[in-house]
């Protein structure tokens, strides 16, 4: 691991793979090449954490899956966003937005 | 944000339905799913130039093992602890089958202890819980009787009372009367003998139970005078006299050679609502005079309707007791005469201890069979923790290595408890196997009587649920101590011993010491009980009973359904007495309307000269009506004047002989001869004072009892027993008393042919049950106990081989070992014996009320089983002592 790359804080995986899949269905690798990209190199999710992570917040119900072929037409399980993963991710955020204010605000006062 | 949070509750239950059956496909599908992955990783390997081979090493670290990713998949699922269990269990499994001896050991000992549970439950819920069997609430229904709560009640009620009673009751929704008694079905080819009740015409609806067939008794067919001839009969007679006929309603049947038209078919579980008798059919109460040729219903002063109320709502059985009591001084206000100088308090019981039927002999023997019945069970589980405790020392290496690979003591735990949890419930299995069998052995216990007794003891539902939940108790309250005992290791300092050396810790041979203590009190505490009963039914049965039962000979017949009249009755019995007394091989005969101790002997209500009853006093006597040399036939010597002879008839003085109870409570200091007793509207002199004599229960202390001459006092409606004393085997005079019976009367079936001393059985029959269950309860404690205090023993001086391999080798007699391994035996059993001692003498004040001529602190009984015990215990521990004189030092020291 880089120096530059940091472990995503607890809770807020999901808020990032909810926001990578905001922009259109994608397979697993393709989650992960995309966080890896919106971070520019700082956040690397990890197939350990990256499929439980799917898992848990496809039986939450706030993504679906389906298989697809991929670009170079393989199979692959692509993951896409459900109505209530979109209702989910603007809660995170909203509240995510809240706490780093509320952090920024803290370390300004001092 | 409810509604979000039901949608994700119902995603999730999907989820779980999901995951628990398509397992197989989720399986399949996480495997594609990750196989795809890493060809998607791959192929991006190599578009950025990398060579095969190389893509492929690079892709799968950056993967990163394909089956733990599975498993932290897996770890998420919905459901997940579900798959935790089940493998729990299968290991739980795999452990009981690689060691099936221990397994055997524990399931058996765990079966006995919860089947001596779930046999006197089953009794339990047969008897005292289900009172009446087919009516399925009971709570509501009390027996109303008069005087206070007794084995042999105060006929409750006259019709007249009781329907003033229920007219004007505000408590209650409904109160039914019913007289039981023998009947004879008659009109067939052998007239047989059943057991009936006249009831109030609310009798079916107010217990809520439906004929089967046809219907219930109508209000006006109750009524005295307007009554109808109808019966409801009771299954059996519906299969054994209509063949289960589907027409039968409408068609007649004779009792005691009435007619009367069949309107019901009861239920065949329904047998009528005293515990454990079986009445046959019913017929409502204003048929009397056609079945006994009596009028009373009409009469206030009769008592003789047992009494059963049904609560409204919401009112409290003391609410009713105080209501009653004040209608019933009205009544007695208004018909003095009638209510004269008999206890008019009423008092309401709940049906499980119902002075009519069985259960007034069972509340209090059931429950305390039921608490030795748990102290087995404790007993039982101390023996298995501490068989899991010792076989958990053989595991500390696995525990470890788990524990060191990262498994959590909360894991660990739960293993323990599952294997508990597993050998618990086959104990449970195997226990109910055993009480299938055992719950239909009350029956075994009653003996020959023409009583209807019933019992229908077997595995309800109440006794299956109460099984699982025991099953599950007991392997929590074993299972735990080892559970978290073993869960807390040092891991690196077991990992790091040799296997070999592994000792007990002193604490878990503390513990150890401690449940073999527990085992040898507990089984202590049993045994005591078992001597303490075993030693009063001794003692009951050593008592003078006051007559003599051996070479006794009792039959009985009954005249009135066979068409007699009181004259021809009394004539036959005259014959009677005359050709039996000619028979060889007998020394005398007599007749009596009962027999001693088989719960058959009936009560009169009398007034005493110069005697006046306390408030409330039941002035109910046991009344013996018999023939002439009955005192002589029972050897039951007369003390004061004479007993009665042939010439005591209708037509001569009309005498009584009472004994030494009644003259010592009535007339004490007073000579009883020519003292005069009435008896409903007639008044005997007494010319005999007798010796006591038990006939109702040998435990029973001596009671006031009037005998009157048959051939005075002869009432048809009754049953009359022969007692033939014989100089050879009774059971031998059998076939010619019926032959002679038969010579008289080819048509009169003689029922209850027995020697006495086998139907006065059943007047000990609630000792010989405590008796048969605290034995053997207290034989099994003692045998556990004895195979617990072994186990440890021989365990703890495997544990010691190498210190008594060097002691040897340091010169160590035989002598000296064997006293070693025998004293840390002894100090245990010391020490059970003493906890057991006090134990025992709480538990043993508890059966205080239950013991007959032995006290509670019964010296003997106390030391015999003490004694007993420790050298039970002892010839337990020689056998690991014996073993340890044995050790070889220099194979014990080369060992390690």
């Amino acid at each position: 691991m880089s120096p530059e790359q940091t472990n995503l804080l607890q809770g807020t995986l999901d808020m990032v793979i909810l926001k990578a899949l905001r922009l259109g269905e994608m397979h697993g690798l393709g989650i992960s090449r995309r966080i890896e990209q919106i971070s520019q190199g700082t956040f690397v999710v990890k197939s350990g954490s990256l499929f439980p992570a799917l898992r848990r917040m496809q039986e939450e119900g706030w993504i679906s899956s389906a298989w697809g072929e991929s670009e170079t037409n393989r199979r692959a399980k692509y993951y896409r966003l459900t109505k209530a993963g979109v209702k989910q991710l603007e809660e995170e955020t909203a509240k995510w937005e809240r706490i780093v204010l509320g952090i920024s605000r803290t370390l300004e006062a001092s | 944000m409810t509604q979000k949070r039901k949608l994700r509750w119902l995603s999730r239950a999907v989820s779980f339905f999901r995951n628990v059956t398509g397992r197989q496909k989720d399986e399949l599908d996480i495997a594609a799913e990750l196989n795809a992955h890493l060809d998607l990783l791959i192929e991006e390997k190599l578009r950025s130039g990398m060579k095969p081979g190389e893509a492929e090493r690079a892709a799968r670290i950056e993967l990163g093992g394909v089956e733990q990713v599975k498993e932290q998949v897996r770890d998420v699922r919905t459901g997940a602890w579900l798959d935790k269990l089940a493998q729990d269990c299968r290991f739980a499994l795999r452990m009981s089958r690689k060691n099936p001896g221990f397994t055997a050991i524990v399931v058996l000992t765990l079966a006995l202890g919860i089947a001596a549970n779930t046999t006197v439950l089953s009794w339990i819920s047969a008897t005292l819980l289900n009172p009446i069997p087919g009516v399925a609430h009971t709570s509501d229904l009390v027996t109303v009787a008069r005087g206070d709560l007794s084995d042999h009640p105060t006929p409750p009620f006259s019709y007249p009372d009781v329907r003033d009673l229920s007219e004007r009751t505000q408590t209650f929704s409904g109160l039914l009367g019913y007289h039981e008694d023998y009947m004879s079905l008659t009109g067939v080819a052998k007239p047989e003998r059943i057991y009936g009740a006249l009831t109030t015409a609310n009798y079916f609806d107010l217990l809520g139970v439906h004929p089967i067939l046809g219907r219930a008794f109508l209000p006006k067919e109750g009524t005295p005078r307007a009554g109808a001839a109808v019966i409801v009969i009771g299954y059996a007679v519906w299969q054994n006299h209509f063949a289960g006929d589907p027409q039968v309603v409408g068609k007649k049947i004779q009792i005691n050679r009435h007619p009367y038209t069949v309107i019901g078919v009861a239920p065949r579980d329904f047998n009528g609502c005293k515990t454990g008798l079986r009445t046959d059919l019913w017929i409502p109460v204003s048929m009397d005079r056609d079945v006994w040729g009596a009028d009373r219903p009409a009469r206030r002063g009769t008592f003789w309707l047992n009494v059963l109320g049904k609560l409204r709502p919401g009112v409290t059985k003391n609410q009713a007791e105080t209501e009653l009591n004040l209608l019933m001084r009205g009544i007695v206000e208004r018909f003095p005469e009638d209510h004269r100088d008999s206890p008019n308090e009423i008092s309401l019981d709940p049906l499980w201890r119902s002075p009519f039927g069985i259960n007034v002999y069972l509340y209090k023997t059931l429950p305390m069979l039921l608490g030795l019945a748990g102290v087995l069970l404790l007993l039982a589980c101390a023996n298995v923790a501490s068989l899991l405790l010792v076989r958990s020392v053989g595991r500390r290496r696995e525990i470890a290595i788990r524990l060191g690979m990262g498994a959590s003591r909360q894991q660990i735990i739960r293993q323990f408890l599952i294997e508990s949890l597993l050998l618990g419930l086959l104990g449970g299995t195997a226990a109910l196997v055993i009480t299938k069998w055992t719950s239909r052995r009350l029956v075994a216990f009653f003996p020959p009587t023409p009583i209807p007794l019933t019992n229908d003891a077997h595995i309800d539902q109440r006794v299956l649920f109460v099984t699982i939940a025991v099953s599950i108790l007991a392997a929590i309250i074993f299972g735990i101590l080892p559970a978290l005992r073993s869960s807390s290791l040092p891991v690196q300092s077991v990992l790091k011993e040799e296997a070999t050396s592994v000792s007990l810790t002193l604490h878990k041979g503390r513990l150890l010491s401690g449940l073999v203590v527990a085992q040898i009190s507990l089984s202590l505490v049993l045994l005591v009980c078992a001597g303490l009963f075993t030693r009063s039914l001794q003692k009951a049965q050593q008592s003078d009973p006051g007559f003599e039962a051996s070479h006794l000979l009792l039959a009985s017949y009954e005249l009135s359904p066979a068409g007699y009249t009181r004259a021809t009755s009394v004539a036959f019995d005259r014959q009677v007495l005359d050709r039996l007394s000619a028979l060889p091989g007998v020394e005398s005969v007599t007749l009596a309307d009962f027999s001693p101790l088989s719960f058959s002997i009936h009560t009169d209500y009398l007034q005493i000269e110069g005697y006046v009853p306390q408030p409330h006093e039941s002035m109910e006597i046991s009344r013996a009506i018999v023939g002439p040399n009955y005192f002589r036939t029972l050897r039951t010597s007369v003390i004061s004047g004479r007993e009665f002879t042939e010439a005591d008839t209708v037509d001569s003085q009309l005498v009584a002989v009472v004994n030494q109870a009644f003259v010592d409570r009535y007339w004490p200091g007073e000579d009883a001869i020519g003292k005069q007793v009435t008896d409903g509207p007639v008044r005997f002199t007494i010319v005999g004072v007798a010796r006591n004599a038990k006939y109702r229960l040998l435990t029973y202390p001596t009671e006031p009892v009037i005998y009157l001459p048959i051939y005075q006092a002869y009432r048809l409606t009754q049953d009359t027993t022969i007692h033939l004393r014989t100089t050879g085997d009774p059971r031998a005079m059998a076939s010619s008393v019926e032959e002679t019976i038969h010579q008289l009367n080819r048509e009169l079936p003689l029922f209850n042919v027995n020697p006495l001393s086998v139907t006065m059985q059943l007047g000990s029959l609630f000792q010989r049950v405590a008796v048969t269950f605290a034995g053997s309860f207290g034989f099994l404690a003692m045998l556990l106990a004895a195979v617990g205090i072994y186990g440890v023993v021989a365990y703890t001086t495997r544990q010691r081989t190498r210190e008594i391999g060097i002691r040897v080798a340091l010169g160590a007699k035989k002598e000296g070992i064997y006293r070693l391994v025998l004293g840390q035996g002894f100090r245990l059993i010391l020490a059970g014996l003493v906890v057991g001692t006090v134990l025992a003498l709480a538990f043993a004040r508890l059966l205080k009320a239950q013991l007959f001529g032995v006290s509670e602190t019964d010296a003997i009984t106390f030391t015999s089983v003490g004694l007993l015990l420790a050298v039970v215990a002892l010839v337990a521990c020689h056998i690991p002592a014996r073993r340890a004189t044995r050790v070889d030092p220099m194979v014990a020291l080369r060992h390690e």
